[in-house]
């Protein structure tokens, strides 16, 4: 008897979910373990966990809040891995919807319903624009993308940084790092938790329906698993993919807006809490399915919430960001070795 | 002329964080594996050194600390993306997630505080009293001309001629064929990506025990995605990927010097310019040097795990 590794092309879904959930579970248990050794108690932190963010209203609303991003953003990402495409820009694109919207609220008056829907507008052209270059970069000039998107969130950033700190420094309550209040707010339906969480739950049902009912879903769908059989067959791959990279920036946009106009209130440096990058992981989880993003979307908010009770524990958030990393890296070894069966062959007799 | 030789004396020294982070992800690249985790192993390097250097005060110690780390996440990442041929761009992402969050958790207790220890100035006799580049290029730390002169030198030498580096280049270009001719495909990607995984960390060490020379949080500042798109601007080549970081290195000169004598820009803005002038750098050569191009293509078995029972 011997025993060998058969590599099969195609995987059954629940191959692949056994694999990923092992990944998780080995991933979890390394943090815990990194953890332990740091002198925290991994079981009761888990606990905590589990307590604080399912157990109690506060809980509850402050897990939606931090869903309603992740929706997005995860959102954002798969919107563009629909086209074999990387958008690491997710979270310079939510700041500039965060930054437009609070131009919006500084020095525009009007009625609050309407500049809603006007914040609403702007974030996602704001989102779209910041990823315009890496998109003509991209379409007509192959500028792998990954790196042109990441690069801008940092441009991105210097530049919340800049108008938080200066111009628009909130000068009434003396906060540096700051800027004034946003008069317009969404509107509350459940504690803190606004109707930017019902928006930000609908739209990967809604981008979900499009590609899969549309002419435009399908001619997307169509350019994204083999551009060439798309191109012969008279598909415009190239303006297809220019409308999803801007989608994809829009919905980052609008996720940056919700954040200003929902939650945060105001604009400051550190607003986007790495939701773009948690986008990207939110989108791996999903596996390209805009349903899927629902899941993944709320198992990385509770993964967040963790960070959020992990640092009243004095540990920091980048703890968070560095297990989300190492998930990452579990589920990417995980989807590869779900492609492997055990195969025993009787050994050859010589 | 004090104004040109101050910034070329800073953008050597800026530029040479970039060099060798670049240098590592052209051998990675040279052998077909894409590593976007520089940012991270950069950031883990850095705050290893820091963390090194306060337990023994010896610049060189906090150097080798820095490549040990880096060897061992670099082997994490090979495992993963040689061995296992998880997808190399999420493991790319993960390892630098995983890097910048583990660094600022670990590095915690230690930001802010200067470095107890740090790369003095080497000065050659005589050369470095030419005017305008003798302080610019024979002033600086030891560390630069091993990234300017001999890291690249060697890499050159092994890569282009030697029967060794042609094994090598023929991995990242055609891991099918390599293998036939009987080159162990697995073990040079594994060797390699490890290698210049070492060498992003090193950048992380020099960055602070060098240049800045300290440790806190965001300290790296996408420096690592910059190498990353310079090794692409250098044509995968060891000499392109230093003449692109000092080209950098100027860019972040102009800010430093714009900020320190206060041009009519705000700071935040000029602190754009190296995001800004990479892009730029990406997008630009496409109109400008069409045939130029034709020399400096990525290797064709880039960022595409290989099985050989898929030949």
């Amino acid at each position: 008897m011997a025993i060998r590794f058969v590599r099969t092309p195609i995987v059954s879904s629940q191959r692949a979910l056994t694999a990923r959930i092992i990944g998780f579970v080995l991933a979890l248990a390394i943090g815990a373990i990194v953890l332990g050794i740091a002198g925290f108690d991994p079981l009761h932190l888990g606990t905590q966990i589990i307590v604080k963010s399912l157990g109690s209203r506060f809980g509850l609303e402050d897990l939606g809040l931090l869903y309603t991003p992740l929706l997005l953003t995860g959102l954002a990402v798969t919107v563009m891995a629909k086209m074999g495409l990387w958008n690491i820009g997710a979270d310079g694109q939510f700041y500039l919807g965060a930054f437009v919207t609070t131009a919006i609220g500084l020095f525009i008056k009007g009625p609050e319903p309407f500049m809603l829907i006007l914040c609403f507008f702007a974030g996602a052209a704001g989102g779209a624009l910041w990823i315009l270059v890496p998109t003509l970069a991209r379409a007509y000039a192959k500028v792998d993308e990954i790196i042109t998107t990441l690069l801008l969130n940092f441009v991105a950033l210097l530049l919340v940084y800049y108008v938080a700190t200066g111009p628009w420094r909130d000068r009434v309550s003396g906060t540096t790092a700051s800027t004034g209040r946003v008069p317009y707010k969404m509107p509350e339906f459940f504690g803190s938790l606004h109707w930017g969480f019902v928006i930000a739950l609908v739209a990967p049902i809604l981008f979900g329906l499009a590609l899969r009912y549309t002419r435009w879903g399908y001619e997307v769908r169509l350019s994204g698993s083999n551009p060439d059989a798309a191109h012969y067959a008279g598909i415009p791959v190239r303006r297809r993919m220019i409308s999803i990279m801007l989608l994809s920036g829009a919905i980052a946009g609008v996720a940056g807006m919700l954040e200003v106009a929902g939650t945060v209130h105001r604009l400051q440096g550190g607003i986007s809490n790495n939701y773009g990058y948690l986008g990207v992981m939110v989108a791996v989880l999903a596996r390209g399915s805009p349903i899927g993003v629902i899941a993944g979307a709320f198992l990385m908010a509770l993964i967040l919430n963790a960070g959020i009770i992990l640092q009243t524990q004095g540990l920091t958030t980048s703890a968070v960001l560095a297990l989300t990393g190492l998930m990452m890296l579990f589920t990417a070894v995980a989807d590869q070795f779900a492609h492997y069966r055990i195969v025993r062959t009787q050994a050859a007799t010589s | 002329m004090d104004i040109i030789t101050g910034i070329l004396t800073t953008a050597v020294l800026a530029g040479g964080v970039l060099a060798l982070a670049a240098l590592g992800e052209v051998l990675a690249e040279r052998v077909g594996v894409f590593n976007l985790g520089v940012e991270g192993l950069m950031a883990l390097g850095g705050v290893s050194a820091i963390i090194a250097v306060t337990i023994v005060p010896n610049p060189f110690f906090g150097f080798a600390a820095a490549l040990v780390v880096g060897l061992v996440f670099g082997a994490l990442f090979a495992l993963a993306t040689v061995t296992f041929r998880a997808n190399q761009v999420l493991c790319g992402l993960a390892l630098t997630m995983l890097g910048s969050g583990l660094a600022v958790t670990v590095g915690k207790p230690y930001s802010g505080m200067p470095a107890k220890a740090q790369f003095d100035k080497v000065i050659v006799p005589y050369l470095s009293d030419l005017p305008i580049l003798g302080r610019a290029l024979f002033s600086q730390n030891i560390l630069v001309y091993l990234i300017y002169l001999i890291i690249p030198a060697i890499m050159a030498f092994v890569l282009f001629r030697t029967r060794h580096g042609m094994n090598v280049r023929a991995v990242g270009e055609n891991p099918a064929a390599a293998d036939s001719a009987g080159i162990p495909v697995t073990l040079i990607r594994f060797v390699y990506v490890t290698i210049g995984a070492a060498l992003g960390a090193g950048a992380g060490a020099y960055l602070t025990l060098a240049f800045v020379p300290s440790w806190s949080d965001g300290v790296v500042a996408g420096r690592g995605w910059i190498a990353v798109a310079l090794v692409i601007f250098a044509g995968y080549r060891p000499f392109g990927a230093v003449f692109g970081a000092l080209l950098f290195g100027v860019i972040t000169a102009l800010g430093f010097v714009g900020q320190a004598r206060n041009w009519p820009i705000a700071p935040p803005f000029l602190s754009m310019l190296p995001y800004l002038g990479t892009i730029a750098a990406m997008i630009l050569p496409v109109f400008v040097w069409k045939r130029l191009r034709l020399g400096f293509v990525a290797p064709a078995g880039l960022g595409i795990p290989y099985f050989r029972d898929e030949r």
